[in-house]
């Protein structure tokens, strides 16, 4: 059966690549830190037979949850993980919608050049994206010496290395997934529509929010969630552009791998983020499935 | 939609586009500055690109990176689109919702997690760090990516087109070479031109899954960009940045080329037939 | 009475009866295979079912299709004639039952494997990246043949469907009518014994589709194919088919040549996809014997219908009349006779050139049509709104419908 061989190749790959990878790391987050190399002692191992293995199910400690949960550290990395990635989607919506509705509405020839320039900056690296803004934002950075210049303000600010700078970092870095969604939802309006609508007696900015803003909330939800999961995760913005005082919990995940190296407690960290980021990612996934049965 | 140049569109455009480039650009100006500091302008001068050239070290990490990026692409390609061909052509099977999940799950999933859990993997069956585990790493994470945009193809193209091919005595494996194949054949490239730049630009999965036998570029880049800005990162940032261009300018210009090709035969073709 | 136009309602309602009896005069009008107890069809279906989870989509068919037949699968969309279809090329298979093609059970073959039947599709499912010797040649192909022989049968099912000088050319560079041909001539190629055709016609406009309608049927009888046709247009299936299937909801309505099905449909469903027509509730009153029925409506005034009587009637059941409208004879003066007629008034006139529609408001209180032709040698006084008129009708043009 070919048939099967197709479907098995990536199946297998997926499932050892992919999922098995969560259950070490779930176990791992149960293990006991230390010194060594791997820095950790497994609490059981499938060597050691089904026996030995189940009197240890009994003896298994959540020790490491405990402590994140007893640990500020950890508790505030969470929820603000949470706020920041909630207020920089919110921000990315507000910079994002006019972007795409002006897209969406510019003549047809234009609109595939305008889709690759929102494309483009996608394509190039990340992390260059981010560099870019360091060089700006830095206190003898160009923002604060043009402000200095034209006289806006005598002492220069203070943006890089706070969470502003992270918004900023997220904001710039999510744009085109946020704009993407709202463009395809925006430009399958008919504009047939809001002729009828203006047509029945409703000014523009009225049948703006009777018609098109209703009608494009699909790709508000579908930009919202884009955002939204991998900026919660985000470790690459706050790194660079954050300061001590900026928790993120992906930040968090990353020094307690490769700074402290404890590996169980990083586990214990990934566990919790992705409980956390578990139910946004069902949500998402549900969402795009109602879409494509409407769709149909 | 009345499609139109506002006011509104306009000013919505430019100032999108302003917040996505500026940044972009002052990089580019930057990297050819004379002077060190970054907010000066010293003069016109390409010394950093030919610095760039002489560090051993960034090159050496620039190719393993392409390298990198060459193999798990590859790989990715080739099970994502068999992915999509299974998740558009085979039905339902046992495990069809899990698949589902796996393929759409690492598309949202945080960096730190997957490269996490990863590593965790490599260790747990002792696989030697290095090279080969970020092209293993790579693949899997990129391997979703591609079968979404294989998807996306796949699903728009009638199947009864395959059916045809059955029907004139095609067996499945031929109908894929001989017809679904060139078919789909522009969204498998993207696919693999997707895979290859996501695993160009990995910082983060690479930074967990790699040993001391192998830096890749972004690892290099990072390094050197906590110490501070340089133009030596911006010269290397300028030529990433120029490839990543010309390469979608190129691609772009191609599609509408033959898609305004496609559209000049079929009213050629309309017009001779009335 | 109750006017029942269907979708598809031609025009002119006897155009199809008529086109149908030019071809029946032609040579093949004595082309009756399914007459002849000793002829084995190329096609049986065998108590076939075909289910998609709860959905029955083929119920329990059985079905007989002979050689060289122009075979019409017919119905709305939904009724399981494409699931017929498919069933014959390999892409679905049957739930229950067997499909058996020249004596073989080919229930179980993959379409691949199916070397004498070919298909044409829906919207013609053309290679795109392929010029249209590519895909004439594509079925050749896979069977290894030589080159040159290629060639040679490439060229024949091209200049069979008038293609030689597009040989070169991608389907985005051709027409929908072109395609069209492409799509005959790729399956037309591997020269099978048996051709399928989904809805071949459906993407080309009406002029257009007239054209192709013979093209397909001088096509059918020069190579000596077996043809099934699956279509939602029944003035397509009455100019093309030797005999129809009329399907509904998975079953069989009627299996019948066109001429049979237009004069004798066996159910109200099948009158009224056929044409239009107008149909009556009653009850038989009495069979005299002589071959005929008298029925009284449902409506209850006392009159009387007669009409001729088909088999397995009784005293007291519920029976339906139908009368095509062409049928009525529509006048401004009663009738002498007091059977089969009806008076109404005119609520509305449809002027079509050769003739006129009339929308009649009975006494009963019903709706009828009536179709009259606009002779100059009428020398009645024109019909109009609000005129009081009498439908009469011959009794051997009713047919009695029992389901």
């Amino acid at each position: 059966m070919r048939k099967w061989m197709v479907i098995a190749a990536p199946y297998v790959w997926l499932l050892l690549f992919f999922l098995i990878p969560f259950f070490i790391v779930f176990k791992i987050s149960l293990s006991e830190s230390e010194i060594s190399i791997p820095p950790y002692t497994p609490v059981f191992s499938l060597s050691e037979g089904w026996e030995s293995i189940s009197t240890k199910l009994g003896q298994l400690d959540f020790e490491k949850y405990a402590f994140i949960f007893s640990d500020e550290l950890y508790t505030s990395s969470y929820w603000s993980s949470l706020k920041i990635a909630a207020v920089a989607t919110f921000l990315t919506l507000l910079i994002a919608y006019p972007l795409a509705y002006g897209m969406a509405r510019a003549p047809k020839e234009w609109q595939p050049t305008l889709m690759m320039f929102v494309i483009l900056p996608f394509w190039t690296s990340f992390l260059i994206r981010v560099y870019a803004w360091i060089g700006i934002l830095k206190n003898e950075g160009l923002l604060n010496a043009f402000l200095l210049h034209i006289g806006a303000i005598s002492e220069p600010l203070q943006i890089m290395n706070t969470t502003t700078a992270v918004y900023i970092g997220i904001v710039y870095s999510y744009l085109p997934f946020m704009v993407l969604p709202l463009y395809a939802s925006l430009e399958k309006i008919d504009g047939r529509l809001l002729e009828a609508a203006e047509d029945l007696g409703s000014p523009p900015w009225k049948a703006f929010w009777q018609v098109t803003f209703p009608l494009s909330i699909p790709g508000i939800v579908a930009g919202c969630f884009l955002v939204f999961i991998p900026a919660t995760g985000e470790f690459v913005i706050p790194d660079l552009l954050g300061g001590s005082e900026t928790l993120m919990i992906g930040k968090t995940l990353w020094s307690e791998f490769f700074n402290n190296r404890d590996w169980p407690v990083a586990s214990a960290v990934a566990v919790l983020l992705l409980l956390v980021l578990i139910v946004p990612i069902v949500a998402f996934q549900w969402a795009q499935q109602r879409a494509r049965e409407a769709g149909r | 939609m009345n499609t139109r140049f506002t006011w509104f569109n306009v000013t919505a455009i430019v100032l999108g586009f302003a917040f996505l480039y500026i940044p972009i650009l002052i990089l580019v100006i930057y990297s050819f500055n004379e002077s060190k500091l970054v907010t000066v302008w010293g003069g016109f001068s390409t010394k950093w690109y030919a610095g760039l050239l002489e560090n051993e070290q960034l090159m050496d990490a620039a190719w393993i990176t392409l390298q990198v990026a060459f193999i798990s692409a590859t790989i990715a390609t080739v099970l994502g689109t068999m992915a999509a061909l299974v998740l558009v052509r085979m039905g339902r099977f046992p495990g069809r919702t899990l698949f589902s999940g796996m393929i759409f799950a690492p598309l949202v999933m945080p960096e730190v997690i997957t490269g996490l859990s990863l590593l965790l993997l490599f260790v747990a069956i002792n696989f030697d760090r290095g090279f080969w585990t970020i092209v293993l790493a790579h693949a899997t994470f990129t391997m979703c990516f591609a079968a979404v945009v294989v998807q996306a193809r796949l699903t728009d193209f009638d199947s009864r087109v395959e059916e045809a091919a059955m029907d004139l005595g095609a067996s499945p494996v031929g109908t894929f070479f001989q017809v679904t194949l060139p078919i789909i054949a522009p969204s498998v490239i993207s696919a693999w031109l997707l895979a290859f730049t996501l695993s160009l630009d990995d910082l983060v999965i690479a930074s967990f899954t790699t040993g001391p036998s192998a830096t890749t570029l972004p690892m290099k880049i990072y390094s050197q960009v906590r110490l501070g800005v340089t133009p030596e990162i911006n010269a290397i940032s300028t030529i990433m940045i120029a490839f990543v261009t010309v390469g979608v300018l190129i691609a772009s210009y191609m599609t509408k080329l033959q898609s305004s090709r496609m559209e000049r035969d079929r009213r050629a073709a309309d017009a001779a037939a009335n | 009475m109750t006017a029942s136009p269907t979708i598809n309602g031609p025009a002119a309602g006897a155009s199809p009866a008529e086109r149908r009896l030019l071809r029946t005069a032609a040579p093949q009008s004595g082309f009756a295979p399914w007459k002849d107890p000793s002829k084995q069809p190329i096609i049986r279906f065998e108590n076939v079912t075909k289910r998609f989870g709860d959905f029955v989509a083929v119920d329990n068919i059985t079905l007989d299709i002979y050689e060289r037949e122009f075979f019409a699968l017919l119905g709305p969309s939904g009724c399981g004639k494409t699931t017929l279809l498919r069933m014959l090329a390999g892409f679905e298979k049957p739930t229950e039952g067997r499909v058996i093609v020249e004596g073989k059970d080919i229930t179980d073959l993959a379409p691949y494997e199916r070397s004498n039947i070919n298909m044409m599709f829906q919207s013609y499912a053309l290679f795109p990246h392929m010029t249209v010797e590519r895909n004439v040649g594509f079925g050749l192909r896979q069977e290894g043949m030589p080159e040159d022989q290629i060639k040679a049968r490439v060229n024949e099912a091209m200049s069979l469907v008038e293609l030689g000088k597009f040989a070169h050319r991608k389907p985005h560079q051709l027409s929908g009518g072109q395609q069209q041909r492409v799509a005959l001539a790729r399956a037309i190629a591997k020269k099978p014994k048996l051709m399928l055709l989904d809805e071949p016609l459906g993407a080309l406009d009406k002029k257009l589709r007239n054209q192709a309608q013979f093209e397909l049927m001088r096509i059918q009888e020069q190579t000596g194919t077996t043809f099934v046709i699956v279509t939602h247009d029944q003035e397509e299936a009455m100019t093309v088919a030797s005999r129809i299937a009329v399907m509904n909801q998975g079953r069989l309505e009627q299996v019948s040549t066109p001429g049979e099905i237009y004069e004798s449909p066996q159910s109200r469903y099948v009158a009224q996809f056929i044409g239009d027509v107008n149909i009556m509730e009653g009850k038989v009153v009495s069979l005299p014997g002589d071959g005929t029925v008298e029925i009284t409506p449902a409506s209850g005034d006392g009159r009387i219908f007669k009409a001729g009587a088909c088999e397995g009637l009784f005293v007291g059941q519920q029976v339906w009349l139908s009368v095509r409208p062409e049928k009525f004879r529509i006048s401004l003066d009663p009738p002498q006779s007091n059977v089969n007629v009806v008076k109404g008034r005119v609520d509305d006139v449809g002027y079509l050139g050769s003739i006129s529609h009339y929308h009649v408001h009975t006494e009963a209180g019903n709706r009828v049509t009536a179709l009259r032709a606009n002779s100059s040698h009428n020398v009645e006084r024109a019909i109009s709104w609000d005129d009081t008129v009498w439908l009469e009708w011959p009794a051997e043009s009713a047919v009695v419908l029992k389901a």
